[in-house]
């Protein structure tokens, strides 16, 4: 998060309507700005830098690019603590959705994502199944897994998902 | 020999836990004099005040003293105790050994105790002395005086007119309704205040029972509760009121047009004028400063064209007298001037306007009808910033008090804009959003919700034009950054003040003021509307910043304050005045000069001090400043007071 001098006219003052209609957004200005959500943020005990309250704030000033682009959007852990305690409804977590939401439809996807994403193609699951994983299942009876990546792909392709990934592979 | 009976009260462990009551309750029975002494947990009980009573009557007493609390909390209790067993109520005295004595000396027992012994020895050395005294009584004139026609004034006329008493309205303008009826719409309903406003102004300009004294202004003030007499300047309207049919054509015959007070300078009116069209009175008058007559001799257009021959030119200021009981001061609020806020560019930017202003370009009845085009070149506002607290909550450079309608009228002023101008963005800069009435949060939700109000937290600090843009830089608190925004019109929310001139009424009528001229109460919780003047009372924005419920629920607060006193046909007043020794007296005038009241006069055919009984309020000034000892409080007479000093003297 910058710490500069916000301009309001280089904003996107539209930002809150957009929020609103998202669903999970729905709530965005009942924000008074209590920092309860901030209070109770376990990963904001670890890191000063995730404040979802701020989060709010930009949003609903409109500071898109900040707010999308934000870490703490993609790497909220979604406990549901926030959004309990919310004296105002606004269901934080749910707008933390919406936020990634409308950030991969202006083509933002945290790396992380990506990475898992494409991880998922290439294997059917966020790792590779290797030999030593599958002795170990044969001892205990299970049945043998393969790494395969080709249903994924196809659901990637028919649910758009590969148009968000691709990049990031051509990249490497 | 005094028949004395002292009752030591335990007051829990107020008293008890340093004092020990039981000792000091059997030292003083020995004392000459005290003929019985006792001591019990809660004197001010019913069993304890039924003990008095007993004892009273058994004992044959001519005189208590309650050793207890404050004589500020209990005395009026213990003086109605006696007196419903017949002794006289002047008869009974309380000896203060909480906040005199155990409150301050918790550490030492002893010594807590021998005080609290002399200062009872003390009590009843004064006793001893005391006269039964009986109260004035003094006949009312159950006529009012309310002075100020805003809301409250309005309310407070109508509450003692419908309940059958005369009452006199003055006001200073020449239509009755305040600022109310400058708004746009009001909070939290969004009721149209024109609306729920003039079906009041009408009826006060209906009521058989109130005079109502438009353009006018209290002069003089002479005389006491019940029995007030006021002088009232009539000012020259130029239109003789009484042949007047409020036709208007006068009004469009002029061809003068000057800015709109009442539009707070943001449109024309002419310089013959009503201040709106649902005027009471609907009558208009002659601006001398700016009538073509005045100033040029000539034109007289209004003259001509009036077919009643209302108008006349050589109308003087009139003086008329009115007796009346009680008076009620509402007489409202200003705006801070503007121009006191350099920062922030009032006056040199014509697209910076004030509260009010935006009331007025807001008003659906206002000179833009509701449609907000800023001033300067009547363009619709995209982006409006609104900053409170300007001039409030801020002890440095203005104001320290919180002038409490703001962040209301700001949510709506925000809120109407929107709805004028649905495309448009509304800023808000704000310390703290103090939105504590019926409805009031909800109000300010609805409009962040529903209507996207910014609500910024932060202080402007800087103000200045760039094109036609108003370049707003303040500090978002909330991201912990500074913020610039660029507007089209920016709304100040000024710091509410006392009206002007209300401190020369204040001295006229002998009210207090706080140090911003704000009148002051009896009392802060238990006598908001009453003052320290027996017989004023105050109602509205005039005491403190308030909006209009609460301006209309003190008025009829106040209302009903003088529809107690008018209840009875006299007034009773504390006997416990100065008296003079009119063969002592030499006539130096020392008392004269130092009575906060105007109670005491030289006689001049005898020239010697006299008290006005009814205008003394018994604070004992002219004793202490009488050279000769002529001038005597009643009950606290000089000798009272070395008989007290000696009980303390012979103690130490």
């Amino acid at each position: 998060m910058g710490e500069g001098t916000i301009v309001v006219k280089e904003l996107d003052s539209g930002f809150k309507y957009r929020v609103t209609e998202e669903p999970g957004g729905e709530h965005l200005m009942r924000c008074y700005a209590c920092g309860t959500c901030t209070a109770s943020c376990p990963v904001r005990s670890i890191d000063e830098s995730f404040n979802p309250r701020k989060i709010i704030r930009m949003a609903i000033l409109g500071m898109k690019d900040e707010v999308l682009k934000s870490d703490f959007v993609w790497l909220c852990s979604t406990c549901y603590i926030c959004q309990e305690r919310c004296p105002q409804d606004v269901v934080i977590t749910e707008l933390m959705n919406a936020l990634k939401n409308i950030a991969v439809k202006e083509g933002i996807i945290h790396p992380g994502y990506v990475a898992q994403a494409t991880e998922i193609g290439k294997f059917g699951r966020l790792y590779e199944i290797d030999d030593f994983a599958n002795k170990k299942r044969e001892k205990m009876g299970l049945p043998q897994l393969k790494s395969e990546g080709k249903d994924i792909q196809t659901i990637y392709k028919s649910t758009g998902v590969d148009n968000y990934i691709a990049k990031p592979e051509e990249e490497e | 020999m005094s028949r004395i009976g002292v009752f030591v009260c335990h007051c829990g462990l107020n008293i008890a836990g340093t004092v020990d009551v039981e000792k000091a309750a059997r030292l003083i029975s020995n004392y000459p004099g005290v003929i019985y002494a006792t001591d019990y947990v809660y004197m001010c009980s019913d069993p304890g005040q039924d003990m008095i009573k007993e004892v009273v009557k058994e004992k044959k007493l001519d005189g208590i003293v309650v050793a207890a609390c404050s004589p500020t909390m209990h005395e009026v209790t213990f003086r109605n105790t006696v007196a419903s067993v017949g002794l006289n109520p002047y008869r009974c005295e309380i000896a203060n050994i909480r906040e005199q004595c155990s409150w301050v000396h918790q550490n030492n027992k002893e010594i807590a105790t021998e005080k609290a012994v002399q200062i009872i020895e003390a009590t009843v050395e004064k006793l001893k002395l005391d006269k039964s005294l009986v109260p004035l009584s003094i006949p009312i004139t159950k006529k009012a005086l309310v002075i100020g026609g805003g809301i409250a004034g309005i309310q407070a006329s109508l509450d003692i007119a419908d309940s059958g008493y005369e009452v006199v309205l003055v006001e200073k303008n020449q239509s009755i309704g305040g600022h109310m009826l400058q708004l746009s719409e009001t909070f939290p309903t969004l009721d149209c205040p024109q609306c729920i406003a003039t079906p009041k102004m009408v009826q006060v300009g209906q009521h058989p029972k109130i005079k109502l004294l438009a353009y006018s202004e209290v002069e003089e003030v002479f005389g006491y509760v019940g029995n007030f007499k006021v002088k009232i300047r009539r000012k020259a309207s130029f239109v003789d009121w009484d042949k007047c049919t409020g036709c208007g054509l006068c009004i469009e015959k002029c061809p003068v047009k000057v800015l709109s007070e009442f539009d707070e300078f943001l449109a024309k009116r002419k310089a013959i004028y009503t201040l709106f069209p649902q005027a009471v009175p609907n009558k208009p008058v002659i601006d001398s400063n700016n009538c073509l007559y005045f100033t040029k001799g000539k034109c007289r257009a209004c003259e001509k064209n009036c077919s009643v021959e209302a108008i006349n030119f050589e109308q003087k200021d009139s003086f008329i007298e009115e007796d009346v009981g009680a008076i009620i001061v509402a007489t409202g609020y200003d705006l801070m001037d503007k121009a006191e806020i350099g920062e922030y560019g009032y006056g040199k930017y014509e697209d910076v306007i004030d509260g009010l202003q935006a009331e007025r370009v807001l008003a659906p009845a206002g000179p833009t009808n509701g449609i907000p085009y800023r001033p300067s070149d009547g363009k619709i506002p995209k982006e409006v910033v609104f900053i409170q607290c300007v001039g409030s909550r801020d002890p440095e450079h203005y104001y320290p008090y919180c002038s409490k309608v703001c962040c209301m009228y700001t949510v709506k002023q925000a809120m109407l804009y929107k709805h004028a101008v649905p495309d448009g963005q509304a800023y808000v800069f704000y310390m703290d959003i103090r939105c504590n009435g019926k409805g009031y949060e909800e109000f300010l939700q609805r409009g962040i919700e529903e209507d996207r109000i910014l609500y910024i937290r932060g202080r402007v600090s800087k103000i200045f034009k760039d094109g036609d843009k108003i370049e707003v830089w303040g500090a978002d608190t909330l991201t912990g950054r500074k913020i610039e925004i660029s507007a089209d019109m920016v709304v100040l929310a000024m710091a509410m003040i006392p009206s002007q001139g209300v401190k020369k009424l204040a001295e006229k009528l002998r009210l207090a003021t706080d140090e911003y001229g704000f009148l002051t109460e009896a009392h802060p919780k238990l006598r908001p509307v009453e003052s320290l003047t027996a017989g004023c009372f105050l109602a509205g924005a005039a005491q403190a910043p308030k909006d209009i419920p609460e301006a209309v629920a003190q008025a009829s607060g106040a209302a009903s304050k003088v529809l107690s006193l008018f209840s009875q046909d006299v007034f009773y007043h504390e006997p416990i005045i100065g008296s003079v020794d009119e063969e002592v007296c030499v006539g130096c005038g020392n008392c004269v000069s130092i009575c906060a009241y105007d109670a005491v006069e030289l006689d001049l055919a005898t020239k010697v001090a006299k008290v006005n009984p009814a205008l003394c309020e018994g604070c004992g000034a002219c004793s202490a400043a009488c050279p000769s000892g002529a001038m005597q409080q009643n009950n606290f007479s000089k000798r009272q007071i070395f008989e007290m000093v000696d009980a303390f003297a012979k103690g130490s």
